[in-house]
């Protein structure tokens, strides 16, 4: 038996994890907003900051459930039942393979995850994780309990299991789609792109566009070529399509990439590749919170009116002496098995249970509610 | 001796201030504690027996004490009831419009006053008089016959055409309250002066109801006959009697309706509304009950559009 302090810790960390969860679904919007709406990397690194805060918390937060069930012995229940699994699948895995190599990445300039050169090889992989982070939105589920009409179990089950499985099946698409886009290398934007990149530096070096004699050239060239950030030649700027002061704002390790060719040396942006991603990623991202909104606000009710709600009635009905209040029924109502035991319980049951009630009356008063009445003082 | 009454009233009084008893009529408290102490009485005993309770004593003799203390304690509520029941919620000036004589209200309200703290002293009638003095206090009847009034239907044609009140609804709410007051009167004369009671189904035949008519006119002088009538009628099944009159049936239906009646109880979600589910039970148990069914159609369909 917890004693009420302890109960009152445990509320005060379930709010947290509440307050997190909303966080963690606001953090996924806000990070691929940040690369469609072109944030500074200032603002897009405290994004990346929060998201891998958020990872490692809920990491912590598994962990510590899952050490606590198994102490108990429950931790099978606790992964099967009390849907642990969706705890795991969106903790540790993206904090292992998404924000933790992206904080990585950053504190190590970049060079070490990515590797100069090889950047475009990934970005495909990129892509993957990226669709692994909708994961993070099936924690949403455990807001279903501080909604309405979704107060009760069988409810919070029926609808998180469809919930998950629908999330789920939708992200294990994708992500084998990715997979075999990795594999097979499909023809894709990603690969356009990285074929479209790779020969830049080739025939700026070929027609020899980085000469001092061929600025005009190069400027319509790069006019074209809308990736390419700096153009040199034998170590010397021949193009820079910003100041310095606006390619330190603008951009973060891992947001661009060099080429060389001979030499002529390009640097060019990825940020094309990582704002496509991020609106499919936002797209993906809508998609599943429509789903669960469907499900939470117009299924979960439905839900509750047909099934859960008539249950609880019934049951109350059967168990409590002094309760007599019957099913609500649609009149012009379905067929349907639930409607029919509720109609038998009002008109069947109900009507019995009056009839014995005349010899067996019962009373509001319950031992549980005398208090302290018998205790020995 | 004077230790365990004062144990088994402090024992009683801290049932009463249960909140789950706060918003009943004193006489449902009463019956509340009975029923709970006659349904937990296994559990409550071993506590009971205890040094701390009544130690060495009986069961049958703490149960004795308990009821007494419970008896004891209501009964300091019942004049203040009966005052808010037959001062103020019941209007006796029908009696005078019906008999035409100015003082006949007066004197109707003491009689039946009279007769009701009668009823009170026997246990037998004290317990039926738990569901009429509900359905007065709780303003059944008016909540009702305003709406039916209103809709002139089944029970309206009843009450105006065939039972032929002449009066005001009003007047006809008043005479409805007087035949649930009394409609359990016929304990009072059953077993003594009324001879063998056939009530123990709850209904009574004809011959008995006569005799408990006539019977109760005698303690009731100032009362019109057919008030009384209609109380006693209140006993019968209509399903056997259709001669019984309208606003027998009704105060048969808001007796049973007020006995076990909630004020204030809570909805759940996906339940019908409490006089609506009680009316809908009714309509399946209205043979066993003898309840008018088509006045349970129309007090159903009140219940349900006003969501009572």
């Amino acid at each position: 038996m917890d004693s009420p302090r302890t109960s009152r810790l445990v509320g005060i960390l379930e709010n947290i994890v509440l307050v997190a969860i909303v966080l963690v679904v606001i953090q996924s919007f806000v990070e691929d907003l940040a690369e469609l709406l072109d944030w500074s990397w200032g603002l897009r690194r405290n994004v990346l900051y929060a998201a891998f805060a958020l990872d490692l918390f809920f990491s912590v937060e598994f962990l510590t459930r899952f050490y606590a069930a198994f102490v108990r012995g429950s931790a099978r229940r606790y992964m099967q039942h009390e849907r642990g699994w969706i705890d795991l699948v969106a903790s540790i895995p993206l904090l292992l393979f998404a924000s933790g190599p992206q904080l990585a990445a950053i504190a190590t300039g970049g060079a070490a995850i990515v590797g100069v050169g090889r950047t475009l090889n990934l970005l495909k992989i990129i892509k993957a994780i990226r669709i692994a982070r909708v994961l993070r939105l099936l924690r949403a589920l455990k807001l279903f309990r501080n909604i309405k009409h979704t107060d009760s179990v069988i409810t919070q089950n029926h609808v998180a299991r469809l919930a998950s499985l629908l999330v789920t099946t939708f992200v294990a698409v994708l992500m084998f789609f990715s997979l075999v886009d990795i594999v097979a290398n499909l023809p894709g934007f990603e690969r356009s792109f990285r074929e479209r990149t790779l020969t830049i530096a080739g025939t700026i070096a070929e027609q020899g566009l980085a000469d001092s004699s061929s600025e005009s050239a190069l400027r319509s060239f790069v006019a074209y070529e809308q990736s390419i950030l700096v153009v040199r030649e034998s170590g010397h700027t021949r193009f820079a399509r910003y100041p310095n002061e606006v390619f330190s704002r603008q951009f973060g390790p891992g947001d661009y990439t060099w080429i060389r060719s001979g030499s002529v040396e390009v640097f060019v942006s990825l940020r094309p590749v990582f704002r496509n991603q991020s609106r499919d990623s936002l797209i993906y991202l809508l998609v599943i919170v429509s789903i669960i909104g469907v499900l939470l606000f117009l299924y979960a009710p439905f839900f509750c009116m047909t099934v859960s709600d008539p249950a609880y009635v019934m049951t109350r009905g059967m168990r409590e002496a002094g309760y007599n209040l019957q099913v609500s029924l649609n009149e012009d109502g379905g067929d349907d098995e639930m409607t029919a035991l509720a109609r038998s319980y009002n008109e069947e049951f109900l009507p019995l249970k009056a009839r014995n009630a005349e010899e067996n009356a019962a009373s509001d008063l319950t031992l549980d509610s005398l208090g302290d009445l018998l205790d020995p003082s | 001796m004077n230790s365990q009454i004062q144990t088994a009233a402090g024992f009683i009084a801290r049932l009463l201030a249960n909140p789950a008893l706060k918003s009943y009529t004193p006489l449902q408290k009463e019956e509340q504690i009975l029923q709970f102490l006659n349904a937990n009485s296994a559990q409550l005993m071993p506590t009971l027996r205890s040094p701390q309770f009544f130690s060495g004593l009986p069961d049958h003799e703490i149960t004795s004490l308990l009821i007494t203390a419970l008896t004891n304690t209501i009964d300091t509520e019942i004049p203040a009831f009966l005052d808010l029941i037959l001062d103020r919620r019941v209007n006796f000036d029908f009696i005078s419009f019906m008999t035409q004589r100015a003082d006949s209200s007066a004197q109707s309200r003491d009689q039946v006053r009279k007769l009701v703290e009668t009823m009170l002293s026997r246990p037998e009638s004290r317990r039926a008089l738990t569901g009429p003095l509900a359905a007065v206090y709780y303003g059944m009847s008016k909540k009702y016959l305003d709406e039916l009034f209103q809709r002139r239907g089944y029970t309206h044609f009843e009450l105006t055409k065939v039972q032929r009140l002449r009066m005001g609804r009003e007047h006809v709410q008043a005479m409805l309250d007087v035949n649930i007051i009394l409609k359990p009167a016929i304990y009072s004369v059953s077993g003594s002066e009324g001879g063998q009671s056939s009530y123990s189904s709850g209904l009574v035949q004809p011959a008995f109801a006569e005799t408990a008519r006539s019977l109760l006119l005698k303690r009731l002088p100032a009362v019109p006959d057919s008030v009384v009538a209609s109380s006693v009628h209140a006993n019968m099944s209509f399903v056997e009697h259709p001669s019984v009159e309208a606003t027998a049936r009704l105060a048969s239906v808001f007796s049973a309706r007020a006995r076990g009646y909630q004020p204030n109880q809570r909805v759940d979600r996906g339940a019908d509304t409490p006089d609506k589910s009680w009316f809908s039970v009714a309509r399946r148990n209205y043979k066993f009950y003898g309840f008018d069914v088509k006045i349970l159609d129309e007090l159903y369909s009140v219940a349900a559009e006003l969501l009572w």
